[in-house]
């Protein structure tokens, strides 16, 4: 094989690969990244690097693991500049799109462990299987299902004790720093 | 999964739909970079090469494991070291190196089991100069973003600085343990010669005409700290 047949077949597999990026930047959109087309462009460009790790029967668990490492960086860079005041890139991006949910919604969401949380959201706003959330979480199937199933329970729990309070407003969630 | 609390998180998602943009330039751009030398390699070697080789990795894990990293060190020739001497270089190269404001070093750890592992001669320095780039990468970003002139210069001499004196090129078909000879006396780090090493003095071009896109991917990348 020569070069450029080697670099012609890395480019069709990583093809299907990049075809999830509108996936992958909606996701860096829904967990409050403040450029989530930077954020996407950035798992992407590792996705390539390293696409001998991807999944090729399903890479979307592992890119949307790599999203979360790379949001959760921004997370941390911002929260340094914050300690350290200006001069940190994460302090000086454009406005946020961070999600806007109701308040009931988003307090409950709070409620759960991070991992919990994000089991849940994997499978309701990122449309996987629970077994794609564990491959994605980096925990085994039978334990991404008893978290989800706890999780669903505890927000359940949490949004019938809220049921009473007013829904007309809307609230941020910050899942990097909950 | 449709009970009625997924159900009432779908209908709150805050992004619905999902962009189908091509992205056809970002492809290319992405595609231009080196890619995964191991999916190469891995779909090239034959099988009964590969099992050679793996024939040849128990046999030298069986060596590994008969002796002392003490005595591998030797037999491969005194250019390996463990680790409490990676780790002094790390402490040594970072009395040599500079941090932007508000940075500091990162914990260098190696795994519990890894005691008896054994590293190049030099790693420790090198992975102080990574620390150092990533550091400074990060801070230019930020300072092109607040057009901050000063910092940025800042940020373009040290990182010229690092290019100049703490990074080397391997020659064309060098090994992947290749280090310079003699070895430095300065914390060095060596990158292969497959294009990686002109990408980034391409990015500093840019972002020394204020485009900070690419040394912000690496910052966002390596995020050092």
């Amino acid at each position: 094989m020569t070069d450029a047949s080697d670099r012609r077949a890395a480019e069709e597999r990583f093809q299907p690969v990049f075809s999830h990026l509108g996936a992958v930047a909606a996701y860096a959109r829904r967990r409050g990244s403040r450029d989530a087309d930077a954020v996407a462009a950035e798992v992407m460009t590792i996705a390539w690097r390293r696409l001998s790790d991807v999944p090729r029967d399903d890479p979307r668990p592992w890119l949307y693991a790599t999203a979360r490492n790379v949001v959760q960086a921004d997370a941390r860079r911002s929260a340094r500049a914050a300690a350290h005041g200006a001069g940190e890139p994460g302090d000086l991006a454009p406005p946020p799109e961070i999600p806007e949910l109701d308040p009931a919604l988003a307090e409950a969401l709070r409620s759960l462990s991070r991992l919990e949380r994000e089991a849940l959201l994997l499978v309701a706003w990122e449309d996987l299987t629970p077994t794609q959330a564990a491959r994605s979480l980096g925990i085994n199937a039978t334990a991404s299902r008893v978290r989800l199933l706890r999780a669903r329970r505890r927000l359940r729990a949490r949004l019938d004790e809220a049921s009473n309070g007013s829904h007309d407003e809307t609230t941020h969630l910050d899942l990097e720093t909950t | 999964m449709s009970d009625s609390i997924i159900v009432r998180l779908r209908r709150a998602n805050p992004v619905p739909e999902v962009a189908t943009a091509p992205g056809t330039e970002l492809f290319a751009r992405i595609t231009a970079l080196p890619g995964d030398s191991r999916l190469v390699a891995s779909e090239r070697r034959p099988q009964g090469h590969r099992r050679a080789i793996v024939l040849a990795f128990a046999v030298l894990a069986a060596v590994v494991l008969a002796s002392t990293a003490y005595a591998v060190s030797h037999w491969l020739g005194g250019d390996v070291v463990k680790p409490p001497v990676t780790k002094r270089e790390y402490s040594a190269a970072q009395k040599q190196l500079t941090l932007p404001p508000g940075y500091s070093w990162p914990t260098f750890r190696f795994p519990p089991d890894a005691e008896n592992s054994v590293t190049p001669r030099g790693a420790g320095g090198g992975h102080a100069v990574m620390a150092a780039q990533w550091s400074w990468e990060c801070y230019w970003v930020a300072a092109i973003r607040t057009h901050d002139d000063a910092a940025a210069a800042r940020a373009h001499a040290a990182l010229n600085a690092l290019l100049a004196h703490n990074t080397y090129e391997a020659p064309a078909g060098a090994p992947e343990d290749w280090t310079p000879s003699p070895l430095p006396t300065q914390p060095f780090m060596v990158y292969a010669h497959d294009g990686g090493l002109e990408w980034i003095r391409a990015g500093y071009r840019l972002a020394a005409a204020g485009d900070a896109t690419r040394i912000a991917q690496s910052c966002r990348a390596n995020v050092p700290g």
